[in-house]
């Protein structure tokens, strides 16, 4: 129901030339806002050579393991305002680069392999030799996995000789072996999030292979498709039922219960997709709410992309300074880790970090499940925001919001021309100093026909400040053809007014000054017209 | 040869049939009188020429159409209010009329009731007494009197000191003159009585009539009068509701307030008072000549006269309003005001409905704005067509406001506030309003902005402007056109180009489309025309985009003369441009010179080719108004007659054109400015057709294809139909088949856009809902109430079955509704 009489125009100079519109900036969503929370820093940047692989531990306070080069660094994720290296890191047992670092659920052991295909496995929480050695790969260990769910002795590892092997930890024995699992290297592994017996590898052959220890051997793997590009990465998605495999610069999203169906192709990247991790939205206030999983791509064109997996949108991207090949965010959603192939670790922060940690026990069940309501407080009279409450109220979707009339911002001149004091809208103008609205009110004062009446009604003063405009302004080619005659009507009104005083004199003067110029510039310009004309003629022929 | 003579007021003589009429009426005023709210407030009773319009207050649109009863202009409505809420749908209304009627009508049928003869030109009507008899009251009904402003004829006009006016009693209910004069004025002047009809006002010069009107006894000696007088002029006033108080205002703008007049004279005993008079004298501050009166204020905010005063109906406020356009609240108690600004014309009229957050202002330039109470704001616009404005003196060139867009049966008419209103023929309703000019519109008097042309292209596509700033003392003026372009809906224009000074400081003589090409061509007093192109979107370099718009392509000019004329030919291959005396003929595209035809003695004013034929018609003015249609095939003048020509028009398909000729010369001044319509065959110089019309000054004429929507009767012709349009001067039009008067051309049913049930509260319902009745003799007997349509069945069983009252109770409504007569239709 807007009111239909006519809105106010304010004075616009009819050879006011409008400037295009100003670039509105792009209203950023509520998750571009999020992801831009993060402070970001850099951190170890005492490493050059590339950071492979980062893994969170599932429990607080959320160690980071980066495995780079001969050695698995470990960051404190309780550190603020960032991350740091704890006191027994690095973790140096391997004779040559090590892949792979995976946290047991707990977060008490990890295990990562080697180039050299040893999988070994150390206490996360003092420096010490590696608990165990686990030997059977002939070649490169890039896959080494524990399961994510409550099964604390076995673990999987997959080679560059195709051997996947499933691991009783404590004895060292190898409990499943397949050989020739792939006919490539295998180079991605992903325990699924809701069985501890089940896992995924993908290989350089294209194929991706989900496997299950409990079932014989001859009907192993239970299920295999090919993703069409050498397979980089292989992200089971929370529900379990979903994976995700990145190769070449596509994330191809599978249905595995309905038997390996393709679900959605996400074609965002223009280069090879080098590794996959899950992320969770939040809102601003520290709650448990969960919030909604988004998956995290990194790949080697330097973008960092999220994906909701919901709806199959692209909701976020991020441009790093480098080659990314690892990427890992953090179960208490407040840190987020990039890898690169020159050795920098990117990181980013969010600042809720020290309540997060207060129960933040409750934080590696949450990528699974249940999280109970945290109970809130109830505001009470004691309180001084109980007399402030509702004050800074949102209004939520549901609600039906009434936006408040905008106000009409007038410009001076325009308030006064709204009450009819013309001559001193057209003082107020002319301090303003802004010609174009100047002229509009001198053009506005013309439709009222009180233009001449306001001029012979100035004092000497705002006399001074007209002839001062009209020195400035009155050989602008656009407003030219108004002002000269304006200014020869002024001189011919105020005659008397000029010559009785001295400051206007000097005004008239500099006027005059300005008209004899512009008439050298004139007389030079039908010069140039009159040599130029012949020759126009002449070529018209 | 068909020789028709009519008036634009009635033509209700020649309606034939409800939905099928041999011309289609529209653009009357609907601001010739206040309209009335309906005692609901669910709807507004507005005067449109001899019918009266019933709109609804929701949605603004038109319901139905009171017509059938007055062949003259409607003066006033009385709605007749309802006391009982069970006859909530019953609605009738007293109406009275120049022709000398007042007819009763019962508007939500709609039908007329009843029928009284008064003889002689009513010009206000009221009737004081109505609220005490309201409808389905069971108390004892009086007589109904009406008091109405009624002119003398037998006193000719020319008379200057002569009473014309008459103030008379009619009483309704016996149909019978009081006898007697209640008072005589100069001229008939508007009647005003108070809310609770207690007193009856009238302004007569300087002074204020008031009369205290009896409860029963109508006898004109018994009726008492007092006089309140004043310095100025009294143009309106208004009763307070409650107290014994008046309010009235003057030309100068001044708001006069009197409290507790009549105290003196209406209080019963006349000796009583005389005595309390002497003692009072002196306490009475501001009241002029003794007046009977206690006190007398003024308020002075109005510039100028003061067109409608009004208090609220709780008598807190009087709103009053002018010229200015601007509603003043003034707070009765404190004389403070609140402004409601920018309503874009000056005000006419103000009225109250009993809904107390709805009321109504009408503006002069045909609009009635439904307000929302409290806030003033306007909720719903109730458009007509906006009036001609003068032109300024210095303005030359063509006087018409209008332009056509043929295709789709749109008239754009320029207004007085820098815009352009495009008003459908055949709906009678406004479709958009561009604004030309974005500058605050006030009404003034001397005119300095004005959009002086307007030209749509053919296929509606495109619109040209012109609008001329007038330079004060030969400074700041300035000439600009315009080019819009439609947008997705019909009538939305954009702004896509504006030219400055397309002529340097010359005027736009006139401008027009080439039809199917983007072209226009202006031609200029300055002695030159220029041909405008519009560049679609070049991609000249990667990033360099040249702008869309219109430029200049060519510019041409013959002999140094002023450019007045210009038009394209049908097929747009040939550019006529009138240059003063004689008509050169164009190259649109190439821009050469192809001919040169005629030679007239005075300047051509229009141009215009005459359909698929090879022949121009031109018209000239000045000393030697002539008509000639040219041949452009042998270059010379085929024939031509000495006429004062208003407009011409030719339709598209046939080699036919109709000319409006005023009666008159340019010179003498005749008060009816009555003209005739001429249909020529182009070969023909004898004409085909003539009809006589009223207001022809100002007056233009149009072409338009039937609209398809109802052209039933034409399909089976297989030949297209194009009807001519007349626009008189006030803007009022009509629309027939010049060949054939009898030929029936569909009407757009108005009736079509009915509001659905309107089922909303006010007041105290809107807030508690119905307040139950609480008289125990009703309850007993469950009565079904229901309106008195013409099939009473299909409202009985209307509802949920268990609201129903059992069958058995209903069979016996049923069968009463079936052998029902409608009382109405014996006593008319």
């Amino acid at each position: 129901m807007a009111d239909e009489s006519k809105p106010f125009f304010p004075v616009e100079s009819a050879h006011h030339v409008k400037p295009p519109p100003p670039r509105r900036a792009q209203s950023l969503t509520p998750e571009s806002r999020f992801w831009r929370s993060f402070r970001h820093s850099v951190l170890a940047s005492g490493l050059i050579l590339p950071v492979t692989a980062l893994e969170f531990s599932p429990v607080a306070p959320y160690h980071v393991a980066a495995a780079c080069s001969a050695a698995v660094h470990l960051f404190d994720g309780a550190a603020s305002p960032s991350l740091a290296p704890l006191p027994h890191s690095p973790l140096s047992g391997f004779s040559d680069v090590a892949y792979s670092p995976s946290f047991r659920c707990d977060g008490a052991l990890l295990a990562a392999g080697g180039e050299s295909g040893l999988v070994q496995v150390f206490r996360v929480d003092k420096a010490g030799p590696p608990l165990r050695r686990l030997r059977a790969h002939a070649r490169p260990v890039r896959v080494v996995r524990y399961p994510r769910l409550a099964d604390k002795i076995h673990l999987f590892s997959g080679g560059d000789d195709a051997l996947l092997a499933y691991w009783d930890v404590p004895s060292e024995v190898q409990v499943v072996s397949f050989p020739g699992a792939h006919r490539d290297y295998i180079r991605a592994g992903s325990a699924s999030p809701t069985n501890p017996e089940v896992f995924a590898t993908g290989s350089y052959d294209h194929t991706v292979k989900l496997w299950d220890v409990r079932v014989t051997p001859g009907s192993n793997p239970f299920l295999g498709f090919s993703h069409g590009d050498p397979v980089e990465s292989v992200l089971f998605l929370p529900s379990g039922g979903l994976l995700a495999t990145a190769g070449g610069n596509v994330v191809k999203i599978w249905d595995i219960i309905s038997g390996g169906k393709l679900i959605h192709t996400i074609e965002s990247h223009n280069k090879t997709v080098t590794a996959l991790c899950l992320g969770r939205i939040k809102n601003e206030s520290p709650s448990h709410d969960g919030g909604e999983p988004r998956l995290l791509s990194v790949s080697i064109d330097g973008y960092m992309k999220s994906f909701d997996f919901a709806t199959f949108k692209i909701t976020h991207s991020m441009r790093y300074p480098a080659q990314l090949l690892s990427v890992g965010f953090s179960p208490s959603g407040n840190a987020r880790v990039v890898g690169t192939s020159d050795g920098v670790i990117y990181m980013g922060m969010k600042k809720w970090k020290r309540q997060e940690e207060a129960n933040g026990t409750n934080a590696a069940s949450e990528l699974d499940g249940f999280i109970p309501e945290p109970e809130k407080q109830v505001l009470r009279p004691t309180n001084y925001r109980y007399f402030h409450r509702g004050k800074s109220e949102k209004p939520q979707d549901t609600d039906y919001v009434i936006p408040r009339a905008a106000k009409v911002k007038l410009a001076e001149h325009d308030k006064l021309l709204k009450k009819f004091w013309h001559k001193e809208a057209l003082v107020v103008a002319l301090s303003k100093k802004s010609a174009s609205s100047v002229v509009a009110v001198m053009e506005e004062l013309v439709a009222r026909k009180r233009l001449l009446k306001c001029v012979a009604n100035l004092d000497v003063d705002e006399l001074g400040l007209l002839l001062r405009f009209l020195h400035k302004n009155a050989t602008t080619p656009r407003y030219a053809r108004f002002l000269m005659g304006l200014t020869k009507k002024v001189l011919e009104m105020r005659a008397d007014d000029v010559q009785s005083n001295n400051n206007l004199r000097i005004y008239v003067r500099n006027l005059k000054r300005m008209i004899a110029e512009e008439i050298q510039i004139q007389r030079s310009l039908q010069e140039i017209q009159g040599m130029i004309s012949p020759l126009l003629v002449i070529t018209g022929r | 040869m068909l020789f028709i003579c009519f008036y634009i007021c009635s033509h209700r003589n020649l309606r034939v049939g409800s939905t099928f009429v041999t011309m289609i009426p529209g653009g009357q005023s609907l601001v010739s009188s206040p309209p009335v709210f309906s005692h609901d407030g669910k709807k507004l009773l507005v005067c449109t020429g001899c019918t009266i319009s019933i709109f609804s207050t929701s949605t603004g649109m038109k319901i139905t159409e009171l017509e059938g009863g007055h062949t003259d202009r409607v003066t006033s409505v009385v709605v007749v209010p309802v006391a009982v809420p069970s006859s909530k749908f019953i609605s009738y209304c007293w109406t009275s009329s120049i022709d000398g009627t007042i007819c009763y009508w019962d508007f939500s049928v709609p039908e007329l009731i009843k029928k009284v003869k008064v003889q002689l030109p009513i010009h206000s009507m009221v009737i004081p007494n109505i609220s005490c008899t309201p409808i389905g009251s069971s108390e004892k009904t009086y007589n109904l009197y009406a008091f109405i402003s009624v002119e003398d004829l037998t006193i000719s006009a020319d008379e200057n000191k002569a009473f014309r006016g008459q103030i008379q009693i009619y009483n309704l209910t016996k149909s019978q003159r009081v006898r007697g004069l209640l008072a005589e004025t100069r001229k008939p002047q508007l009647l005003s009585v108070s809310k609770n009809g207690e007193f009856l006002g009238v302004t007569n010069k300087r002074k204020l009539d008031i009369w205290k009107i009896p409860s029963d006894d109508f006898r004109i000696d018994e009726i008492k009068k007092i006089k309140l007088h004043h310095t100025k002029k009294l143009t309106a006033f208004a009763f307070h509701p409650k107290l014994r108080m008046v309010a009235g205002g003057d030309v100068t703008g001044r708001i006069l307030i009197w409290i507790g007049f009549g105290r003196r004279k209406f209080s019963g005993d006349s000796q009583a008072t005389d005595k309390k008079m002497n003692l009072t004298d002196e306490e009475k501050p501001g009241v002029r000549n003794n007046d009977d009166a206690d006190s007398c204020s003024t308020w002075h905010w109005h510039p100028s006269e003061i067109k409608f005063l009004s208090f609220s109906s709780d008598g807190a406020y009087l709103y009053s309003g002018g010229k200015e356009g601007v509603i003043v609240v003034w707070q009765v108690d404190t004389g403070k005001k609140k402004f409601k600004p920018r309503l874009g014309s000056p005000l006419l009229y103000f009225t109250e409905s009993p809904d107390p957050s709805l009321s109504c202002v009408t503006c002069a330039d045909n609009h009635i704005h439904l307000l929302k109470m409290p806030t003033m704001e306007i909720t719903k616009s109730i458009a007509g067509i906006k009036l001609p404005f003068s032109y300024p003196v210095g303005h030359k060139g063509l006087c018409t406001q209008v332009a056509y867009d043929e295709t789709a049966g749109l008239i754009a008419v320029l207004t007085e506030d820098y815009c352009v209103q495009f008003f459908s023929l055949f709906d009678n309703h406004e479709v958009s309003q561009v604004q030309v000019c974005k500058r605050n519109f006030q009404p003034v008097d001397d005119v300095t902005l004005y959009v002086a042309l307007v030209s749509v292209s053919l296929d509606g596509s495109l619109m040209g402007t012109v609008d001329v700033k007038i330079p004060e003392d030969g400074l700041g003026g300035l000439v600009s056109l315009k080019f819009w372009k439609r947008g997705s809906r019909i009538a939305e224009y954009s702004l896509s180009t504006v030219v400055y000074e397309p002529h340097s400081d010359a005027e736009i003589s006139s401008l027009a489309f080439r039809p199917g090409h983007c072209m226009a061509t202006t031609s200029s007093f300055g002695g030159d025309f220029k041909v405008w192109i519009h560049n679609s979107d070049i991609k000249l370099n990667d990033q360099l985009h040249q702008r869309t718009g219109w430029r200049c392509q060519s510019v041409g000019s013959y002999k140094g003369r002023p450019m007045t004329a210009a038009a394209f030919s049908a097929d747009g291959s040939v550019l006529a441009i009138g240059a003063e005396c004689v008509v050169t003929l164009w190259d649109p595209d190439s821009n050469v010179l192809v001919a040169v035809i005629g030679d007239t003695h005075s300047p051509i004013t229009s141009l215009s080719f005459i359909g698929n034929s090879e022949y121009l018609a031109s018209l000239t003015g000045g000393s030697t108004p002539q008509l000639a249609v040219l041949s452009t095939s042998k270059l010379r003048l085929s024939w031509s007659y000495k006429l004062v020509a208003e407009a011409l028009s030719s339709s598209r398909d046939t080699s036919q054109f109709a000319v409006l000729v005023l009666l008159n010369s340019q010179d003498e001044v005749d008060v009816k400015e009555n003209g005739v319509i001429l249909l020529f065959d182009v070969e023909d110089p004898v004409p085909v057709a003539t009809w006589m019309v009223k207001k022809a000054k100002g007056g233009s004429l149009a072409f338009v294809p039937a609209n398809p929507s109802f052209d039933e009767i034409k399909a089976i012709d297989g030949e297209k139909p194009s009807l001519l349009v007349y626009v008189n001067g006030d803007h009022e039009y009509i629309i027939f088949d010049p060949h054939n008067m009898d030929n029936r051309i569909g009407k757009s049913s108005q009736t079509s856009q009915i509001a659905l049930e309107e089922t909303g509260m006010f007041g105290y319902a809107s807030i508690y809902g119905d307040l139950s009745n609480l008289n125990p003799k009703q309850d007993q007997v469950p009565e079904i109430t229901f309106p008195p349509s013409e099939r009473p069945w299909e409202t009985i069983f209307n509802g949920s079955s268990h609201v129903l009252p059992p069958l058995t109770k209903l069979c016996s409504t049923f069968l009463a509704s079936l052998i029902e007569k409608k009382p109405s239709m014996n006593e008319r």
